[in-house]
């Protein structure tokens, strides 16, 4: 077999990793010293910075909702982030739409008619990009939005699992991603097990969407825990800080 | 915009602090926050590093080293000839809008290109330090090209100094693979990473001292607030031996002339200084980085 196989022969990935295994998660809230709440988070080696600002006056009179708070989303991108140099615009089509995909999945979750005529933004920083750029800034604009002390229904948490041949595999990196692997991306709300996004940009089987989501929703309640954990631990030791007795 | 915005109560407890030779943070006139720097945190980079002022603004910069052609512009013969046998530095810095609201959708742009001219005219000349020579493969036609991109992550004041001492570090830990020429001009890459060679002349790489003037008298790294309360900026750009390679005024105000020769030199004492403590800083470096692969310890945060 040869090693471009994404599975080899002791059904292991590439990267040395089982079918089913996250890639390795670090998340940590509370990061930058001028938004309102931020949030790094890396996964394998992709690496994502939020920042979070508001709920503050809405900077342009025409966009004001007034029955309920703006959300705006930002995606850059670091000009080392890929293999390859380069200089992408900040307006560039894929990243606006990544981040509207991001917007649409927070917008019924954040409570933002607490915040009529007011504007949320959430500013996303890629510093370093190996493959599953929509879960990322999901996942790290969670994180962010709760150290912002944002009012939302729940978490939303995100994972992508794609298939190869007959088995499921989780958590794409960027050279699997570019084999061609139908991908599927999935944002869970963790507690009432709703999905709010999903996203398949390949062909897939039919027969086998169900245990591609299956797989995915998996994933997503793994990367939940781990969100969950830190920012427990997190407001502990905030707690422990403010009150030593 | 609300961030810009600083009440009149709030600045003059700035200057009567700077007059009194203590900040609010408890520096002095001329002391420098604590710089916490990292190298090689990307592995697609060539070189990397991070650095941070204590706990306010945060830089990281990837360096990239790529085959380009040498390109020659103008008609005039000696420069031609000077430039067929040089390689390239493209400098590139962008302030995240993570950093500060400010740099929101096109906020960034004037401030984005103001910094990335100022870089690269000083990297590029002379007195970048940088031996561009030896970045040449083969003279008229092909060199390495070194793409040097900033990426501004936090805002806590003072970001072209850190700017300049996250290149320098970014720069020392830059390896560019070894070339051979094979006869047909085409031109091998050599594999192996031990062979891979630091640019030289990094040592030489300036870094920038900008001096705030508030009131009548001048300090060095100013925070948000006391960049507020700047009357005029000047910085100095100093290399290792003490030369001054740039200077550029910034801000709206004016320096009389008599502080402007002493801004000059306490730029470029402390200058000289702060290289001295980054050298130490990046020979420590090289052991944490070995230490840190081997617990396989990856991240950002990991330093602070």
């Amino acid at each position: 077999m040869s090693r471009h196989e994404p599975i080899g022969p002791q059904g292991l990935r590439q990267d040395g990793r089982r079918a089913d295994q996250l890639r390795n998660i670090n998340c940590k809230p509370s990061v930058l010293s001028q938004s309102d709440g931020s949030s790094y988070i890396e996964q394998g080696y992709t690496k994502c910075l939020a920042a979070v600002y508001g709920p503050r006056e809405t900077r342009q009179k025409a966009q004001i909702l007034h029955n309920k708070a703006l959300i705006t989303v930002e995606i850059s991108l670091a000009p080392f982030s890929m293999s390859e140099r380069k200089k992408r615009k900040k307006f560039d089509k894929r990243l606006l739409e990544i981040a509207s995909a991001v917007k649409q999945t927070f917008e019924p979750i954040i409570m933002t008619n607490l915040f009529p005529r007011s504007q949320i933004d959430i500013f996303l920083q890629i510093l370093q990009y190996d493959g599953g750029m929509t879960q990322i800034c999901i996942n790290a604009a969670t994180l962010a939005l709760i150290d912002a002390g944002i009012p939302m229904l729940e978490y939303v948490c995100a994972c992508s699992a794609g298939i190869v041949e007959d088995t499921t595999i989780l958590d794409l990196n960027n050279s699997e991603e570019s084999l061609g692997i139908p991908e599927l991306t999935v944002a869970l709300l963790p507690q009432s097990q709703k999905v709010t996004l999903l996203q398949l940009e390949t062909r897939l089987h039919v027969d086998k969407l169900e245990s591609v989501t299956a797989m995915a929703i998996k994933g997503a309640k793994e990367v939940y825990k781990k969100l969950d954990k830190t920012s427990r631990d997190y407001i502990g030791d905030l707690l422990q800080k403010s009150n030593p007795t | 915009m609300s961030s810009s915005l600083i009440s009149p109560s709030e600045l003059d407890y700035i200057i009567r602090g700077v007059d009194d030779n203590l900040r609010a943070d408890g520096r002095g006139r001329l002391d420098y926050r604590e710089v916490i720097l990292e190298t090689g945190l990307i592995f697609q980079a060539n070189g990397s590093a991070r650095c941070r002022l204590s706990k306010g603004t945060d830089v990281l910069v990837g360096v990239k080293v790529e085959i380009g052609s040498i390109e020659i512009d103008g008609t005039d013969e000696e420069v031609a000839a000077v430039k067929a046998k040089r390689g390239r530095v493209v400098c590139n810095v962008e302030c995240s809008p993570i950093a500060s609201q400010q740099f929101a959708g096109r906020g960034a742009d004037d401030i984005n290109n103001e910094l990335t001219q100022l870089v690269d005219r000083v990297l590029n000349g002379p007195q970048g330090g940088l031996n561009l020579e030896k970045l040449c493969i083969i003279p008229g036609e092909e060199c390495w090209v070194v793409y040097i991109d900033a990426l501004v992550l936090d805002y806590g004041g003072n970001i072209l100094d850190l700017i300049f001492m996250t290149i320098r570090a970014a720069l020392y830990n830059t390896r560019v693979p070894k070339t051979v020429i094979e006869e047909d001009k085409e031109v091998e890459i050599s594999d192996d990473v031990e062979e891979w060679e630091r640019i030289e002349g990094w040592e030489l790489v300036p870094i920038s001292i900008t001096l705030n003037k508030i009131g009548t008298r001048h300090i060095v790294d100013a925070t948000v607030l006391e960049e507020l309360a700047t009357k005029a900026k000047l910085s100095v750009m100093v290399n290792k031996n003490g030369k001054i390679c740039g200077i550029q005024k910034i801000g709206g105000g004016s320096i009389e002339h008599g502080l402007l020769n002493e801004m000059m030199q306490t730029g470029r004492s402390i200058g000289q200084n702060l290289i001295l403590n980054l050298d130490k800083m990046l020979q420590k470096e090289d052991e944490i980085n070995a230490e840190r692969a081997k617990n396989d310890k990856i991240g950002f945060f990991a330093a602070a």
